[in-house]
């Protein structure tokens, strides 16, 4: 009993943090139709951005948020503009080596720059306590991960839905060409989806290097487990990546704790079974 | 019968600048380890001619089918393990493991073709990466493997064509030649052959190869079996040459990336393409990664790998040998 809420609290927990981080690869997606290898290199920029600014200026790893997600705002804008939109009319071929190429530089451009060790935030207010409430025992910096992943949503779902820049958006992603004709800025609406995109994961990066280890290659990873998290909510869904984050954090917990070597292959079989048989996903069209 | 060994060895279908060529590449490659004497040269020779025979045979699904499969590592890996554990466990002869290998991995590619292809595009990239990842960590987990430590093929001394085991790379340059002609010849007919033919018309367009009465599903379905034999080809290869391996050295998602980027460097679809890309990325990741290495400046030679894939994908996605045709062709016209 105690292990089975143990387990579903972190479950959840992990969950919101890999929708949040699903949430801007979504919404790339959605506007325009191109998938971002590149994404679990934003998150690994994120958490090297968390562990250097708490290593070397001693800030706490909480301060080290909004840097991260500006940071993680300008690479993503930087990418669109120097290669994304280069390729945005190039065969399908094309645009999957183009995301494929930034991915692996950015991911050896971090080699480089810090070497393959693997490193870890040690210090901050929240790293390393926990907090204990009746059966469960859980990290403080989860449950404060958790809360800032359903705050962004919340930031997210309200941009996109409640205001104009958020119309905008959608109408690029429902019909471009149409949406150029009506006087909608699509290129900027694009660049600004790789903004978005790039802040939220790299804020999820930070958040996540409060207690995940730190190395360069880190990313891929998560970038299969985001493509399992869209895939399951529906490619260009926010609702879907939200739920579907979930789905999967509590597969990936449960499933680690019956065969701990084979966890990340239980979600490369959920995203391969649920592209085959249910290609729309939970909550696609 | 004439008209079949027409097709396999001759390219007259090709001009001529592009046969001369291929005749002075033969030439360099028979010659090559008498000219370049170090051991490291011929070792940056053998892996180039082994990365050509697996871009050749990853061409048929990623060039001439059209599909991105990121994960062609899981084939050298079932080719490899074929080979390794079959003379571990039963002492079976080198030459009578690489069919039952090519078997393994083409059936394995058969089964998860049927559901593969419902998917297009991005999620079948994605699928075949995920496939690939998959089997690598079951190879790991399993027992019977070997697991993380691998396998180990017992040395033998003096040069034995039984398990092709040489003291001198010399012998293992012309063997792997000798593959990657057999496999390149393959090539050569297949591109002319009826399927190949089917694969390219479903790759330009679908609707149009349906309502000439070819079967989408099953020419898609087809070529990807052929491919994942022709990965194991190479895979057996590797388990005698370096006569060690893991999951980490024969199915690791690099190598399957490294496949994929040599034929997309050096254009996809074309039977030079492959050819060209080895020559480009393997000598320049054994040569960058050697000076690097010993600087201790790791990651580098995949920075250079990256900027040329961006650059290809945005300029020029047909690769080297669009340039090159394009070029040829302003001159001629």
């Amino acid at each position: 009993m105690e292990l089975t809420a143990q387990l579903l609290v972190y479950g959840v927990l992990m969950g919101l943090i890999f929708a949040l981080i699903a949430l801007g690869l979504s919404l790339i997606f959605g506007v325009m139709n191109i998938v971002n290898f590149a994404h679990g290199e934003f998150l690994m920029m994120g958490m090297y951005i968390a562990y250097l600014l708490s290593t070397f200026l001693h800030l706490d790893p909480l301060i080290s948020l909004p840097i991260a997600a500006g940071a993680g705002y300008l690479l993503g804008i930087g990418s669109y503009h120097i290669l994304i939109h280069r390729i945005l009319r190039g065969p399908m071929v094309a645009q999957l080596f183009g995301t494929f190429g930034l991915m692996l530089f950015l991911r050896y451009l971090a080699m480089y720059i810090f070497t393959p060790d693997v490193r870890s935030v040690k210090q901050g207010i929240l790293v390393g306590k926990t907090l204990s409430m009746g059966w469960v025992n859980v990290d403080a910096s989860k449950i404060f991960s958790a809360g800032v992943c359903l705050l962004a949503f919340a930031a997210i779902y309200w941009m996109i839905y409640r205001t104009k820049l958020g119309r905008g958006l959608r109408a690029t992603s429902i019909d471009a060409e149409a949406a150029k004709y009506m006087g909608i800025d699509t290129k900027g609406m694009n660049a600004l989806a790789w903004g978005i995109g790039g802040a939220t994961v790299a804020l999820a990066g930070a958040l996540l290097a409060h207690f995940y280890y730190v190395t360069p290659t880190v990313g891929m990873l998560f970038t299969l487990i985001a493509f399992a998290t869209v895939a399951l909510g529906g490619f260009g869904s926010i609702l879907g990546a939200f739920v579907a984050g979930i789905i999967i954090g509590l597969i990936m917990v449960i499933s680690g704790q019956l065969v701990s070597e084979l966890k990340f292959s239980f979600i490369y079989v959920v995203y391969f079974l649920v592209v085959v048989f249910r290609p729309r996903g939970l909550f696609g069209w | 019968m004439g008209q079949l060994l027409t097709d396999i060895f001759f390219f007259n279908d090709r001009p001529r600048f592009e046969r001369v060529g291929f005749l002075i590449f033969i030439l360099i490659i028979l010659i090559f380890p008498w000219i370049v004497t170090s051991a490291y040269g011929r070792a940056v020779a053998i892996k180039f001619l082994l990365f050509a025979l697996f871009g050749l045979g990853w061409n048929l699904i990623g060039g001439y089918g059209g599909q991105v499969d990121l994960g062609q590592a899981k084939n050298v890996g079932f080719g490899a393990y074929a080979t390794a554990l079959m003379i571990v466990w039963w002492k079976v002869p080198f030459w009578l493991t690489i069919i039952p290998g090519m078997i393994i991995a083409a059936a394995e590619s058969f089964a998860i073709a049927y559901p593969m292809f419902r998917l297009k595009g991005h999620y079948f990239a994605i699928a075949t990466l995920c496939v690939a990842l998959v089997w690598k960590e079951l190879f790991i987990f399993w027992d019977w493997t070997g697991g993380a430590r691998g396998v180990e093929i017992p040395i033998r001394s003096g040069a034995d064509f039984v398990y092709m085991q040489f003291n001198s790379p010399i012998y293992y340059h012309y063997f792997i030649f000798f593959l990657f002609l057999l496999q390149f010849f393959f090539m050569n007919w297949f591109r002319k052959s009826k399927l190949g033919y089917a694969v390219q018309a479903v790759r330009d367009n679908e609707e149009a190869a349906a309502s000439l009465g070819i079967n989408v599903y099953r020419t898609k379905v087809v070529n990807y079996t052929i491919t994942g034999g022709l990965g194991a080809l190479g895979g057996s290869f590797m388990a005698v040459y370096y006569l060690y391996i893991d999951p980490d050295a024969v199915m690791p998602l690099d190598l399957s990336i490294l496949i994929a980027m040599t034929v997309m460097v050096g254009g996809a679809g074309s039977i030079w393409g492959p050819i060209i890309g080895a020559a480009i990325l393997i000598p320049l990741d054994m040569y960058l990664g050697a000076w690097l290495g010993a600087q201790k400046r790791l990651g580098i030679d995949f920075m250079v790998y990256a900027v040329i894939m961006m650059v290809i994908a945005a300029k020029e996605p047909r690769g080297i040998w669009g340039i090159i045709e394009r070029k040829i062709k302003k001159e001629t016209r």
